[in-house]
């Protein structure tokens, strides 16, 4: 099973191809395409139940659900800049690899007072993670922006892993 | 600003908006600002969701079935909608506690058993849509042909499926399913205006939802929602039954729950105590099942609470699980709006008020918000209202089985409706033209833990060395979150046959083949119908023209005439005639009195008449 990707989201939205996106222009634009394409709104034309606007509205549907979660809108981007570099950079520092096992093993451990500067911690590495991976994309240097994504999966699995202790 | 008219206007079309409920069934439309329920002559709007299968060959449906329930226990269909779209075993636990009869029919399919006939969920629920349909027609002077029917949010495919086909079967153009929580939203923000986050905590009578939507410029977009099928306030009733059962004297004949009469008393009576526990602090019961002994109860409004606090505390864990699928946190929450009849529940309100910190809004009746709600839908799907629009979401993630029986999520749960994602498939092996795929939906990670949804045949390939041929398989889930799947093999463009073989629910060849069926049992059951009701109205004319008779001071002839026409009409009563022969007995008889000067009796039998029509 191969996945195959959806219609680039920056374009089904209109949007420049770009990390930083204003996320109050980005909502306003998700609901007036949706009042322009959404089926409900062509109940009355032939089109009422053709495969073609359910399509339209699913894409723009998905692509709300990319561009809104900014991990997912730079996942998106990388992909447009640098199609398979996800792909090629799945190897990561074993040193990082080492200190994400350490991390895991204090989320698996914390309990009581222990889990609420853990998180802050691990929260804090997210917003880091994201702060360089803008970094990389602004330097063009896409592959050490996709071991970044990958990076940052740790931090962000750490951060689920504790929330469900809690 | 006006649009440019694309085409010749239309006259506004009819389309109610129906809810659906597992007690309760009644349907709304959409009027100016507002909507307004549809009530029959006596004013009432709400259908029971019943149907009782008299033996005498009359189908009652609504009140006149609930009116039967503890004579035909057995034979009085309720709660039809915690079985529809599921499968026997899945609902065998609770089919042991329903006075009627369910078995396992084929493919594993729950089926009504009543004498030698086996009713599907989806015929049953048709009765009752029906039945609606006429309270509708009744109210508005026209007919009805379409609708927007809603189901619980947590409905998952098959279950919404079934209400389409249940609908479809009534004779309904069902233009969409629409989630419970999010009409009863549009109930409470009717033109959108008001901005805000709104917690909308739906408790029916067997099922449970709860939705968070964002209302903003007219847009209702729901965030997230999360429930439970199986949690209601019928689970309230049997708490409270099971301890009135207790109370029952032990040496009854045969155990209580294998008489229908005692589970359907003892359930009613359940009810009522539930009721009364919403106004005071203690009720007392006294029920008496004649032979079958009597029981007394005294219940305070503290020991229901403590009864019934676990599955209120389950109903809080899928609020604080929606909020939290939602983004948010529970102070983001602009508003909390109540919806269900199981939400007059004091504690249910209170334990609701302590997670939220908010009072519940309660101004729309709870029994009413939903069908109010779709109505508003029903208005904007007819193509009358372009203001607002609904954005809802899918409510469980839907997968297929990989390889060693795990499920690989194609599209989660909360994506908003409609969503679809491809996929391409290959074959395994040199040749091969036919690839199966598993649908499943549900959380779990291992398909045997989700719901089968479907078998999906991929028929059609062309022959090619394994591996080559490139199968693009589309999962799109509709605006009212039914799975839509194509097949498109890439080398070739060919449209990929696809069989979709359903685990649950009708094939589409049976819901044909029941709405051919339908059709001849509508004429079937009217004939019926129609022979009772001339029966009735037959007999009421000899009662009557015998009483004015012996009143009257007629001249010989007349009497004679008359006494002659009563009796013809009353030796066609006692024997076996059928209606016609009992309508054309009718009207010789008013006939025969009509030409008499005096009018005592003719008056007197349309007196008679009046009475008959009006009981």
């Amino acid at each position: 099973m191969i996945h195959v990707p959806a219609p680039d989201p920056f374009t089904v939205f209109g949007m420049p191809r770009s990390l930083d996106l204003d996320e109050r222009q980005l909502e306003t634009r998700y609901l007036r395409l949706s009042r322009e394409c959404h089926p409900d709104q062509h109940r009355n034309t032939d089109a009422g139940d053709c495969i073609a606007v359910l399509q339209r509205s699913a894409e723009i549907n998905d692509a709300w659900k990319v561009l809104r979660d900014p991990w997912q809108r730079a996942r998106a981007l990388l992909e447009l800049l640098s199609p398979g570099a996800l792909d090629r950079n799945k190897k990561l520092d074993p040193m990082f690899l080492g200190e994400a096992l350490e991390l895991a093993e204090a989320v698996a451990g914390a309990h009581g007072d222990r889990i609420a500067p853990l998180r802050t911690r691990l929260e804090a590495a997210v917003a880091a993670d994201y702060d360089a991976l803008r970094q990389d994309l602004r330097r063009g240097d896409h592959d050490a922006a996709a071991r970044r994504i990958h990076m940052s999966h740790y931090h962000k699995k750490a951060l689920l892993d504790l929330d469900a202790k809690s | 600003m006006s649009e440019p008219a694309a085409s010749p206007p239309t006259k506004p079309r009819l389309v109610v908006g129906i809810d659906l409920g597992t007690t309760n069934s009644l349907a709304a439309i959409r009027a100016g600002k507002g909507a307004r329920v549809l009530r029959d002559r006596d004013g009432e709007p709400l259908v029971p969701s019943m149907v009782c299968f008299h033996p005498d060959g009359r189908v009652l449906v609504g009140r006149e079935a609930k009116a039967l329930r503890l004579e035909l226990p057995d034979r009085t269909v309720f709660s039809v909608k915690r079985l529809i779209g599921r499968s026997a075993s899945e609902v065998a636990a609770e089919a042991r506690r329903l006075p009627y009869r369910v078995v396992a029919g084929e493919r594993d399919l729950p089926r009504i058993r009543i004498g030698d006939t086996a009713w599907s969920p989806e015929a049953i629920s048709a009765r009752v849509l029906q039945q609606v349909k006429t309270t509708a027609e009744q109210a508005l002077g026209q007919p009805v042909q379409a609708a927007v029917v809603t189901v619980p949010a947590w409905f998952d495919d098959a279950q919404r499926q079934a209400t389409k086909d249940a609908a479809a079967l009534a004779g309904l153009d069902c233009l969409r399913i629409l989630n419970e929580p999010t009409a009863a939203a549009l109930a409470y923000g009717i033109d959108g205006t008001q901005d805000g986050t709104v917690l909308v905590y739906d408790l029916g009578g067997g099922t449970f939802d709860v939705s968070i939507l964002r209302i903003e410029d007219g847009v209702f977009r729901v965030l997230a929602t999360a429930g439970d099928t199986h949690l209601g306030g019928d689970d309230f009733d049997l708490l409270l039954a099971d301890r009135i059962l207790a109370a029952l004297p032990k040496a009854t004949a045969k155990p209580p729950v294998d008489d229908p009469f005692v589970l359907q008393s003892v359930r009613s009576a359940a009810e009522g105590l539930k009721i009364r526990l919403s106004d005071a602090t203690e009720a007392e019961l006294q029920l008496d099942l004649g032979p079958r002994g009597t029981a007394t109860l005294r219940v305070t409004r503290a020991e229901f609470e403590g009864a019934i606090a676990p599955l209120v505390q389950r109903t809080l864990d899928c609020v604080q699980r929606a909020v939290k699928d939602a983004g948010l946190r529970l102070e983001q929450i602009d508003d909390v709006v109540l919806v269900g009849g199981s939400t007059r529940v004091p504690l249910v309100r209170e334990r609701l008020r302590q997670l939220t910190g908010k009072p519940p809004h309660t101004e729309v009746d709870p029994d009413l918000a939903v069908a109010l709600g779709a109505s508003i839908q029903a208005d904007v799907l007819a193509g009358n209202d372009r203001s607002l629009l609904l954005l809802d979401v899918i409510p469980l993630s839907l997968g297929i089985e990989t390889l060693g029986g795990a499920t690989q999520k194609l599209i989660l749960r909360n994506s908003t409706i409609p969503t679809s994602v491809t996929e391409e498939f290959s074959t395994g092996v040199d040749d091969q033209t036919a690839v199966d795929l598993a649908g499943y939906q549900g959380e779990r990670e291992l398909a045997q833990d989700c719901r089968l949804l479907g078998r999906f045949k991929l028929r059609g390939i062309p022959p090619m060395p394994a591996g080559l041929p490139r199968i693009a398989v589309t999962f799109l889930v509709d605006v009212d979150g039914v799975l839509r799947v194509t097949a498109r093999e890439q080398r070739t463009g060919a449209e990929a046959g696809i069989q979709i073989v359903p685990t649950f629910g009708l094939s589409r060849d049976e819901v044909r083949r029941m709405m051919l069926d339908s059709i001849e049992h509508a004429q079937q059951d009217y004939a019926a119908r129609e022979a009772i009701d001339v029966r009735n109205k037959a007999a009421a004319m000899v009662r009557g023209t015998q009483k004015a008779l012996a009143l009257a001071e007629l001249p010989p002839d007349q009497t004679y005439a008359v006494h002659k026409a009563v009796k013809a009409l009353d030796r066609l009563l006692a024997g076996s005639a059928d209606a016609a022969a009992l309508k054309a007995g009718c009207d010789e008889l008013t006939k025969v009195t009509a030409t008499i000067a005096d009018d005592v009796i003719s008056s007197a039998v349309t007196k008679a008449l009046r009475e008959e029509e009006g009981r």
